[in-house]
């Protein structure tokens, strides 16, 4: 994408201050977005995003410029405009780069950008006629289709000299119900790191489906109960509990400075011993996946808790130097508008030994969370909240009518200890993740789990 | 000028592969964002940046392309992506170019002074934040996040019916996010300001206001559940403001996506509910002459003591309802299609302060701050259920602070049961829009703890 000589002179440039290591991104991405409301296609975008950025260390701190334009002078003089900020002695650096290959583990079939925007059309047309003829209660259905492809590159003064193409393909599915002038939502959006293959062998039929089945059961449902009570949260997105529970508080980004409840925690017991949890970016073409991550390490499988031990955290170059450990092939960034950073990719507790009936069967009263919606987290105090977007009451054992409406909140650490039955059905569901480095893509996941106390926030008494 | 000779080759282009109307919208900024951590200088960031997005008419239907890479080599792409994407439209709703209106109102968004503040006196800001933190208790662990930003920005936007309107802006912006810690008790307060007036931001007030918030959640536990008199604080109103936004667009009411379809000129608040839309106001961060559509912006009430008096419109939606357009079109950048979204949209102020509003309380909550803002709620149901901070109050006093609750309650019915709108009127952080609220006094929401 550059040349070697062009890298070369603006790494160089970025450490005439006194900076320790510099690198260069750059990413040239396309991307290609159609919606559909009401069976018609409404809007389309297509675009390319372009630009080049620039990251200098020193010592714990950092520069980090940006610029859409790539020619030789506007990068030297960007380059040397970060550098202003570094105040240092300047280090002899020889900066010798060397190109090296990336193991690609996301197999493209078909290239997006090749197939006719029509055959697109068709896809979302059949997911709209699924959802909207589900039921009669049904008055609304929007699509949301996506791709892109997004090529980078990345260099720094180490040596380091990879480029990488990602693609990745998602299909929104939102459904309204209607009745006596309520409305309620339904929505399903799987997603991969896959060419438009992904929308051929897409199981359709069945998220559009599901996603009118929730917006109807909620529209008949009444409002959940409140109070502290045992939830069963299923699985899939249900893993969401633990992405924002844990994960972020397990990110270098909030451990580092000290900033989270599980910063100096490692090889202690932060969970029940039945809790396993796994950030694995290297899962092929699965959504949180990437060949390498924002700054060139090729992605792995990190093990954060084992049997409720603290094993891990997701770590970047820059916080490793003041965590004093290695780095973990988790850094990531929305574009080259934003310095990359620890981050999750695909995140999951591990199967357990129960099984899904058998979690149900032996609650005796309680809440089943059965599709969750999203969340957030203060990592600081690990406080957390989450919607559930189709839930149940559970009565001796059996689930009993839907209920609307219901959030859980509580604190990370008090939640994990909870966890007290885990099961075998282990589901990967499609999410974004917003944070310091932007909105990425990352999977959240987890079989089915039960915590025995949590509180669920709904307009009903107990 | 360079610009303008990029836009007529585009245009030339356009021309020659079929497309009538088009319309460039072009975007350049550059950005300063400072963090400091421990009186160090953690984190250095600037930014120059530009894009440009081409939208043409071809066969009657309207398609979009943008790119970042502005120059000749994209004019063939930005062009083929236009055409594209306007043969899949299959929409019967027309969009439009718009030749422009007859008058526009001078807004003035751009403070040059605020480009001669020294980077070394912004430095010299940010640190002295995070020093006042530390200073004002011992119980503030850590700072958090310690940022000052700002940024310069500018558009065009040129069509073939002759339009060519310009803008540009500025903006500063500071925040703070500080640890307060007591035994095992943890918490945390933010404070931020915006404005493009770097003198007024005041390190030791901004600290102060973190500080302070931190400090009064210490101790908080959560409370029995039940129903509750509650007063949402101006910030966390403003907050769900923010969040219901959507229901007041004639495209949600027009798609079957807003419950307030077909009450305009119905009552659907309180007396107590005055909603606007002030695109001129003073010091707003979202002031401006002309919408995304290139339409004089205007100024309305969208709600006047409870009832229902517009939706916001842009060309397409007005069209479709056969009305004016309330020149409420948006692009958020120029990566977006054309949306619909408010400019400076806040709740008109009552008359008594939160403290006296607090008094006529026999029991009841306080809430100061709502989490989950963009999961806890259903925009088209009006449902929330929302993990909340705050305060529990007694006997027309606050009794002490509270944690690990939730508010839940239907937002379309709040607005029938807001008894009282406070003096303090006070506006979130700027995105698109600039979103303000006074406190709110509701009747009853039901609160879920122990």
């Amino acid at each position: 994408m550059l040349s070697r000589k062009l890298i070369e002179n603006t790494l160089t440039a970025a450490l005439s201050t006194g900076g320790d290591f510099a690198e260069i991104f750059v990413e040239d991405r396309t991307n290609n977005g159609i919606v559909m409301i009401g069976g018609k296609v409404e809007s389309t975008m297509s675009g390319r995003d372009y630009g080049v950025g620039i990251r200098i260390f020193k010592g714990f701190n950092s520069v980090y410029a940006y610029t859409n334009k790539s020619d030789e002078d506007t990068l030297i003089e960007t380059a040397k405009k970060a550098a202003q900020a570094v105040e240092g002695n300047i280090i002899d650096l020889t900066i010798n780069l060397t190109k090296s290959d990336v193991k690609n583990i996301n197999i493209i079939q078909i290239d997006p950008s090749k197939v006719e925007k029509t055959k697109k059309v068709q896809v979302m047309k059949k997911a709209y006629d699924i959802a909207f003829n589900y039921d009669e209660l049904i008055t609304q259905v929007s699509i949301n289709y996506t791709d892109y492809i997004q090529n980078i590159m990345v260099a720094n003064s180490e040596g380091l000299w990879k480029e990488d193409t990602r693609v990745r393909s998602r299909l929104g599915i939102s459904s309204v119900a209607s009745k006596d002038g309520e409305m309620q939502s339904g929505f399903f959006a799987p997603g991969a790191s896959k060419g438009y293959e992904f929308f051929e062998n897409l199981d359709i039929d069945y998220y559009a489906k599901e996603a009118s089945r929730i917006a109807v059961t909620m529209v008949k449902a009444k409002y959940s109960p409140s109070g502290r009570m045992p939830v069963i949260i299923d699985n899939g997105f249900g893993g969401v509990i633990f992405h924002e529970a844990c994960g972020h508080g397990l990110e270098a980004t909030s451990v580092a400075k000290g900033l989270s409840v599980f910063a100096g925690k490692i090889g202690q017991q932060i969970a029940s011993p039945i809790v396993t949890a796994i950030d694995d970016g290297s899962i092929p073409n699965e959504w949180g996946s990437f060949s390498i991550d924002d700054e060139g390490t090729q992605s792995q499988r990190n093990v954060l808790i084992e049997n409720g031990i603290l094993k891990g955290y997701m770590i970047d170059k820059l916080n490793a130097r003041r965590m004093n450990m290695d780095i973990t092939g988790s850094s990531r960034r929305q574009s080259y508008r934003f310095p990359p950073t620890s981050r999750m990719s695909n995140t999951f507790i591990d199967n357990g030994s129960s099984t899904p009936e058998e979690i149900i069967a032996n609650t005796e009263k309680g809440l089943y969370a059965k599709h969750m919606g999203g969340g957030s987290v203060n990592p600081a105090t690990g406080e957390f909240n989450f919607a559930v977007m189709e839930g149940y009451i559970i009565e001796n054992g059996k689930i009993k009518e839907p209920v609307r409406g219901a959030t859980l909140i509580g604190k990370g650490m008090e939640v994990l200890n909870k966890i007290d039955m885990v099961g075998n059905n282990l589901l990967q569901s499609q999410g974004m993740c917003g944070s310091v480095s932007g909105s990425i893509p990352a999977n959240v996941g987890q079989p089915m789990i039960r915590v025995s106390e949590l509180t669920v926030g709904g307009r009903e008494g107990e | 000028m360079e610009m303008k000779s990029l836009i007529d080759k585009i245009f030339q282009k356009g021309r020659e592969k079929g497309l009538n109307d088009m319309e460039v919208y072009y975007s350049a900024g550059s950005s300063l964002t400072l963090k400091v951590f421990q009186k160090e200088l953690e984190t250095y960031n600037l930014s120059e940046s530009e894009g440009l997005s081409l939208r043409g008419v071809y066969k009657g239907k309207m398609g979009y392309s943008y790119t970042e890479k502005v120059d000749e080599t994209s004019i063939d792409q930005l062009v083929r992506d236009v055409l594209e994407n306007a043969v899949i439209i299959d929409s019967d709703d027309e969009e439009f170019i718009f030749e422009g209106s007859k008058e526009y109102i001078k807004v003035d968004s751009f403070n040059p002074a605020l480009s001669n503040v020294s980077e070394e006196k912004k430095i010299e800001f940010v640190k002295s934040l995070e020093e006042e933190a530390f200073k004002l208790d011992k119980r503030i662990e850590s700072v958090e996040v310690c940022v000052y930003g700002d940024g310069y920005g500018e558009i065009i936007m040129s069509n073939t019916k002759g339009l060519f309107l310009q803008d540009k802006s500025n903006i500063a912006y500071t925040y703070i996010v500080v640890v307060a810690k007591e035994g095992e008790d943890i918490k945390t307060g933010m404070a931020y300001r915006t404005g493009n007036d770097f003198n007024k931001f005041n390190a030791r007030d901004i600290a102060k206001e973190a500080v302070d918030e931190a400090l009064a959640l210490l101790g908080a536990k959560s409370v029995k559940s039940g129903d509750y008199n509650v007063i949402i604080r101006n910030s966390a109103a403003a907050d769900l403001l923010e969040a219901f936004t959507g229901i007041f667009s004639a495209e949600a009411v027009q798609k079957n996506l807003s419950l307030l379809k077909g009450k305009l000129n119905e009552k659907i608040a309180s007396d107590k509910f005055t909603l606007i839309d002030d695109p001129y106001m003073e010091s707003g961060l979202a002031s401006k002459s002309f919408d995304g559509e290139g339409v004089a912006c205007k100024y309305k009430k969208v709600v006047d003591k409870g009832v229902l008096k517009t939706y916001f419109h842009n060309l397409k939606t007005a069209k479709k309802d056969g009305v004016e357009t309330t020149g409420n079109a948006s692009k958020g950048s120029y990566k977006s299609s054309l949306g619909i979204s408010p400019s400076n949209f806040y709740v008109e102020k009552g008359e008594r302060r939160l403290n006296e509003m607090i008094t006529d309380i026999n029991k009841g909550i306080l809430i100061t701050e709502l989490q989950g803002l963009h999961s806890g709620l259903n925009t088209v149901s009006g449902d929330f259920s929302l993990a909340a901070l705050g305060f529990l109050i007694e006997n027309g006093k606050i009794s002490r602070p509270v944690e690990q609750i939730t508010v839940a309650g239907n937002y379309f019915e709040m607005l029938k049961n807001i008894e009282e709108t406070g003096s303090d009127l006070k506006f979130g952080l700027p995105g698109g829009s600039y979103i303000g609220s006074p406190s709110l006094k509701i009747k009853k929401l039901s609160i879920a703890g122990e």
